[in-house]
């Protein structure tokens, strides 16, 4: 199985960007994403709270729809699946 | 002719609201002025810092200390003197937003955070009164068009604020996502072409890259109801 993650903005630079990953048959939404950011501590911070979850703010994509945070630990990646992960540039 | 005399009359019956004149506000308030928005007002309440002067260039060296307003009044008069520049030194907020926006027939966001945002966003749906956003950090930046009642408002798109930053943005990036403000104004005006309506422009200057994001209505946003907006809508 391949999907593509794609990060944005802060989240970009320190993660990099159009990651292919082969993730393990059940892997979640939430467990690929965290997957791809251990070990990368600031980029992990940036993205996932004390608890392992999204920080609130953070916006997760799947093939172009939105998806809950409630839900991205049982939303499961299939093959071909894009996922955007970006944070609100806030700047002017 | 690009958009002909009918075009030009349009851009001059027009009204438009720029909330901010420093990064984002002064590509757009001199983009508009010289297409000749006949109207532009102008809010902010800041003062012209040597800080602000990679990227503001609306302000020059000589404006320092020199509050925006003011200054940006003078550039734009100069810039277009058959235009009518409405330049207002104040922090716009719940008590006055409405006022200062009053009919106007577009809301660009210029703004610096998303508390503020949120309220031109209210505002914006409110009066029905399309809202132009656009913020930048860094290289990157982004932008979409609210057309309330048709699109995604800002709190469908972007639900909760980050935290608040201060960080560096480079001029450019500035002027990137300040022009493609002002082309969608400037459409939305003539009525041509196609707007960013449910999508979100993601600039990433490093990369030299442009993409864009499907952006729908949340099922039930707090601020214009989404997809049912007899559960928390707040238009007319």
């Amino acid at each position: 199985m391949t999907v593509k993650v794609r990060f944005f903005a802060r989240f970009r630079e320190l993660l990099g960007t159009d990651i292919p990953a082969d993730p393990m048959d059940g892997a979640t939404l939430l467990s690929l994403v965290r997957d791809l950011a251990q070990g990368k501590k600031d980029g992990y911070d940036a993205i996932f709270d004390e608890h392992g979850n999204f920080h609130e703010f953070v916006i997760v994509m799947r093939n172009g729809k939105r998806v809950e945070h409630e839900d991205a630990g049982a939303v499961r990646v299939a093959d071909g699946d894009e996922i955007a992960v970006f944070p609100p540039v806030a700047g002017g | 002719m690009l958009f002909g005399e009918e075009g030009q009359e349009r851009l001059k019956k027009a009204h438009i609201f720029i909330a901010g004149a420093g990064g984002l506000g002064s590509p757009v308030s001199l983009y508009l002025a010289v297409a000749g928005i006949g109207t532009i007002t102008i809010a902010d309440l800041d003062v012209v810092d040597q800080t602000n002067l990679n990227r503001q260039i609306l302000h020059t060296d000589r404006d320092i200390g020199k509050k925006k307003t003011v200054s940006a009044e003078e550039k734009l008069t100069a810039i277009n003197p058959d235009i009518t520049i409405h330049a207002i030194d104040t922090r716009i907020d719940e008590s006055n937003a409405a006022r200062l926006i009053g009919n106007a027939d577009g809301i660009v966001d210029a703004m610096d955070n998303y508390p503020a945002r949120y309220l031109l966003n209210n505002i914006a749906i409110h009066n029905t009164i399309p809202l132009f956003h656009g913020a930048i950090r860094g290289f990157y930046g982004q932008a979409t068009t609210i057309i309330p009642g048709k699109t995604p408002c800002l709190k469908c798109i972007f639900p909760k604020a980050p935290p608040k930053e201060v960080f560096p943005v480079v001029g450019v990036t500035a002027g990137v996502i300040g022009t493609v403000q002002a082309t969608d104004v400037i459409k939305f005006i003539l009525g041509s072409g196609d707007l960013l309506t449910n999508r979100l422009f993601i600039w990433d200057g490093l990369a030299g890259r442009a993409d864009e994001i499907h952006a729908e209505r949340m099922a039930c946003c707090p601020a214009c109801g989404g997809t049912n907006p007899e559960k928390g809508g707040k238009k007319k």
